[in-house]
């Protein structure tokens, strides 16, 4: 208490400084001549007296600066002088200014544009209510004897319904446990069928989350008690303005989602929209779920992993406390399953909350941030430079100061003062520049998406994470460029400075020139890596616009439709695609019609396991189920043995066609035709070999693929591929209507198959897009980093350059040795730079599954020589071309003004 | 300043409530007086000890200041207790006592401590 009415005294006794001086002063004299009357009475001489009331009282001025320390805060004081100093010092140098805080308010705005978003992913608690109690739980298992058995939907880390259940009723740490299935399409029915994207979730969703919705009600446990006990429904705010005109009276009525009627029973709060980061367009009971997504009941599969869990805490009981409390009933349910051991993980509710998702885009997100702090570390050098350069300039002024009597670290303070008031002015621009760029940003992102995708909504507005990374990032640019600068300039050397020795001369300007040449080394090599980075990338994708994925795409459509939702069975699937494919075939322009499970280049492709009678062990497959049509449609040769019969097809024979490659894989030097392998206890015999095309990944990268006859089994999942060339081939527009014309409220998507190629260029368009557009960046600042120093260098040189010439030293010698000295940091850096991204790709090539880094480089060899060889070789050319111009002014010293100058 | 000691910075603060305790409101002048006769002038206060302390002190709200006229006419500052000074007075007053006592009973001849 009294310290801090001490602090607030101090604080604002600063501004009445002066006054406060004369009344000590005056009070110091009162003493003075107190003491001297005193002396006086007792005896002494007038001189006497007062010569001993001095001794005796010690310094008067040491003294008024001792009570002067302890009136205001000399800290704060001093902070306030200098910030005085340097804001005037900063306008007295407008260029100076404006190039630095423009720099750097572009580096550090990018840069936190990026954490804005990573931020609004990852960060940012739910939007709801008290967000902070909640929970997001998840697990992962192992098991003693023998692999674990799931059927994972959407997430390996969620929980079946059964497991839902228990830890719902049995845990004692939650007010309420919440689950939730994202990501359910389903067809909304009427004149239009419209496909929606929304959640299954417990019935005591809304209350947990406690955000009640704005129109109606949310579900209550009654709905939940029983399979299909009740088919309501609430929709989310965008829904009901987008496809209900934002009609009230549509609560309390029945709509048709995938051919079930549910009544929708509410309208959630605008702006509400789930626990995912794309947007839930309603919400219905879990118990809702088999009437929603026909032929399949996860409620009763206990090894069935969709259900995602949020609890929200009680008060008072820590998240360590809930941990250990559910992870009693974890053991429980292990109990049942002997040898099973399941670990539970619990994070705070974000809109990325399952651990492996988060640890990914933390990762790709730090990658990212990384190569924008290396701009922002190339700005940061060069405004160290511009420092370094103007220290020269303030040299005398250095001196003066410290020949005052200030100390070095209050010099240096000074000066630190002055580069963080220049972050701090680049830290406020930037922070509005962050607020462009994380929207912009995000709307590439969306742009750049395919657009058949859902779409992403993250919160980019700043909050508190955001302005303290800023600022945080601020400050530290801020000591990062001014700190080596102010080390410097506050050594200088008294005597030199103050004779006005120019800064030309002496042993002092070699260490600033080996400093400024660091710098330009450090700015090089990063810019060295983040170009390389971006040939690299460049180059991948160039492979993928042009590769050759071995199978036909142009005029090719293919057409998918969501059977199983609309109700169909096995048997009712079959005639109709057998009636869709006649009519399609009939269509004017077709020239061929084929059937596939999965459509090439989609993400649809399964993965199964076959093993070779008399070998050891499973083989994982991806695999496909054709239709005989599929090779010749897409121009796929048969190259030894034959194609699916008609037969085959219409039974399911126990047949496979394999790619050439797996072929060779599995039996080397061996003809494969008629060789057996054994799937699921069937043995299927290879008939054929098909020419290797990279239908389920584009670039490929070396997994076994099958191809297996569609069966009537498969007749649910069949996809249709339709190609005719010429002017009449049918729109997308006519094969929609002819499977309208079949069922009409069937959701039919018709895509160009050339079109799929797009999502497999995106992440790499995205990842060289912005790749590029920072290593333009960087080389621009490289460059005016190497433009300065050679600059510096050749006018520091001048009179040294003038007697060269005096002596007979040609002009092609005087550059000759400029440019030598000049581009020796940029060939160190230069190395320092291939050695590191060197080292980076061959982690990374290590490190990353080659699928990942298949999808950016699409074959191409981290350690690509063409990237290697034409990057650096480009790099150099800009260097020496950014050194050559001021170089220049070098061969045109003459050696008479040269040597007369100063 | 000879021999005489300086004073130990805590106490002065203590040394200088008790006065004005004792004197009543006092200008610093009278404050060093005071103390070191107290003391039999083993004590000497200077400018440096003693104004910072009062400072201290007034920005603590243990003391409160006022202009006045001495009494050979001298316009001087005089500082008197406040009643959380005199608080603060006894509550100091009684640590110190403590204190003493049991660096007394250490220091005491003949009797280890157990």
């Amino acid at each position: 208490m009294r310290p801090l009415r001490a602090l607030f005294i101090r604080l604002a006794a600063i501004f009445s400084k002066d006054r406060h001086d004369h009344e000590m002063a005056a009070e110091l004299e009162t003493h003075l001549q107190m003491h001297i009357e005193d002396n006086l009475r007792a005896g002494m001489t007038a001189a006497q007296a007062r010569r001993e009331a001095l001794m005796k009282l010690g310094g008067v001025e040491q003294a008024k600066e001792l009570v002067r320390e302890r009136h205001g805060l000399p800290l704060l004081e001093v902070l306030l002088q200098d910030l005085r100093f340097g804001s005037r010092m900063l306008m007295n140098n407008p260029g100076f200014t404006a190039v630095a805080v423009l720099t750097l308010a572009l580096g550090i705005g990018m840069n936190t544009g990026i954490f804005t978003i990573l931020n609004g992913a990852a960060l940012r608690l739910l939007p709801v209510p008290h967000a902070e109690q909640l929970l997001a739980v998840s697990q992962t298992f192992r098991k003693l004897n023998g692999p674990i058995q799931r059927n994972v939907r959407e997430n390996a880390t969620f929980f079946s319904y059964s497991e839902y259940r228990a830890y719902r009723d049995q845990n004692r740490v939650f007010i309420g446990l919440l689950a939730y299935a994202p990501f359910v399409e389903v067809t909304l029915g009427g004149a239009h069928p419209q496909k929606l994207l929304g959640s299954l979730a417990s019935c005591n969703y809304f209350d947990v989350l406690e955000v009640p919705p704005a129109l109606g009600r949310g579900f209550t446990d009654a709905e939940c008690s029983a399979k299909n006990a009740s088919s309501v429904v609430v929709l989310s705010d965008t829904v009901w303005r987008s496809a209900f005109d934002a009609d009230p009276s549509i609560v309390g009525k029945p709509i048709v989602l995938n051919r079930t009627p549910v009544i929708v029973v509410g309208i959630a709060p605008p702006g509400f929209q789930g626990s995912e980061p794309v947007p839930s367009q309603f919400w219905a009971p879990l118990t809702l779920q088999s009437s929603l997504m026909r032929g399949q009941d996860r409620l009763g599969d206990d090894k069935q992993s969709w259900l995602g869990l949020l609890g929200r805490i009680k008060p008072g009981v820590s998240a360590k406390q809930a941990l250990a409390g559910l992870g009693v009933i974890a053991a429980q349910i292990d109990q049942l399953d002997p040898g099973r051991i399941t670990t539970l993980a619990i994070g705070s509710a974000t809109l990325f909350s399952v651990p492996e998702e988060r640890f990914a885009l933390f990762s790709a997100g730090g990658v990212v941030l990384f190569a924008v702090g290396m701009v922002l570390l190339i700005a940061c050098a060069n405004v160290s430079s511009l420092l370094l350069a103007r220290a020269s300039g303030r040299r005398k002024e250095v001196a003066v100061r410290l020949a005052m009597g200030a100390s070095r670290w209050r010099l240096i303070r000074q000066l630190l003062t002055e580069s963080l008031l220049v972050a701090l002015l680049a830290g406020i621009l930037g922070s509005l520049i962050s607020f462009w760029s994380a929207a912009g940003l995000m709307h590439f992102l969306q742009s750049i998406v395919s657009p058949g995708n859902w779409p992403v909504a993250l919160n980019i507005t700043p909050d508190l994470h955001v302005l303290a990374y800023a600022l945080g990032l601020t400050l530290m640019t801020g000591i990062a460029f001014g700190l080596v600068p102010a080390l410097q300039s506050s050594r200088a050397d008294l005597t030199l400075a103050m004779k006005g020795e120019s800064a030309e001369s002496g042993a002092r300007p070699r260490s600033k020139n080996f400093l400024r040449s660091s710098l330009v080394a450090a700015q090089v090599a990063a810019c060295m890596v983040l170009l390389l980075a971006a040939g690299l990338l460049l180059r991948g994708l160039h492979r993928a616009n042009t590769i050759d994925p071995g199978f036909r795409m142009h005029n090719v459509a293919a057409i998918s439709f969501d059977l199983t939702g609309a109700g169909y069975n096995d048997q009712r699937a079959g005639v109709f695609q057998q009636q869709l494919l006649e009519r399609i075939r009939a269509l004017p322009g077709v020239d061929a019609v084929a059937q596939a499970s999965a459509v090439p280049l989609d993400d649809n492709h399964s993965v199964t396991d076959f093993s070779i009678p008399g070998r050891e062990g499973h083989i994982l497959t991806e695999y496909d189920q054709v239709s005989p049509g599929f090779f010749p449609l897409l121009d796929i040769r048969i190259v030894r043995g034959r194609n699916f019969t008609e037969a085959e097809n219409q039974t399911g024979a126990a047949v496979a066609i394999l790619p050439e490659s797996t072929a060779r894989r599995l039996w080397p030097g061996q003809d494969p035709v008629g060789k057996t392998i054994v799937r699921s206890s069937t043995s299927l015999e290879v008939v054929g070999v098909a020419k290797d095309a990279q239908v389920s990944f584009l670039g490929g990268y070396g997994e076994l693929y099958s191809y297996f006859p569609a069966g009537p089994k498969e007749q649910l999942g069949l996809r249709l591929l339709v190609s005719g060339a010429g002017a009449n081939a049918p729109t997308a527009q006519t094969l929609s209507a002819t499977v309208a014309g079949l069922d009409p409220e069937l959701a039919v998507e018709v895509v160009n198959l050339a079109g799929n190629l797009e999502p497999w260029r995106t992440p790499g368009r995205i990842v060289s897009a912005l790749s590029g557009v920072l290593s333009v960046l960087a080389l621009l600042l490289s460059s005016i980093g190497v433009f300065g120093l050679v600059a510096y260098v050749v006018s520091r040189r001048v009179r040294e350059i003038g007697i060269r010439m005096a002596l007979g030293a040609d002009k092609r010698d005087v550059m000759i040795l400029v440019l030598r000295q000049a581009l020796r940091p940029v060939a160190i850096g230069a190395i320092l730079g291939i050695a590191c991204c060197a080292a980076l790709a061959w982690v990374i090539s290590t490190v990353l599954p080659s699928d990942i880094s298949g999808r950016f480089l699409y074959g191409i060899s981290p350690l690509d020589p063409v990237s290697f060889l034409l990057v650096p070789g480009f790099l150099l050319s800009v260097a020496v071309l950014a050194s050559y111009i001021p170089a220049r002014r070098a061969m045109r010293v003459d050696p008479m003004v040269a040597l007369r100058y100063e | 300043m000879g021999d005489k000691k300086d004073v130990w910075q805590g106490t002065l603060a203590l040394m200088v409530l008790k006065t004005l305790q004792a004197l009543g409101p006092l200008h610093g002048y009278g404050i060093a007086r005071r103390i070191e006769q107290t003391s039999g002038d083993l004590l000497a206060v200077n400018y440096g000890t003693l104004y910072p302390a009062l400072l201290k002190l007034e920005q603590e709200g243990y003391i409160s200041s006022e202009w006045g006229t001495s009494d050979n006419n001298r316009k001087a500052k005089y500082y008197k207790l406040t009643r959380a000074g005199r608080k603060q007075l006894e509550k100091e007053a009684r640590e110190w006592n403590q204190t003493t006592e049991i660096l007394a009973r250490f220091l005491a001849p003949g009797k280890e401590p157990a």
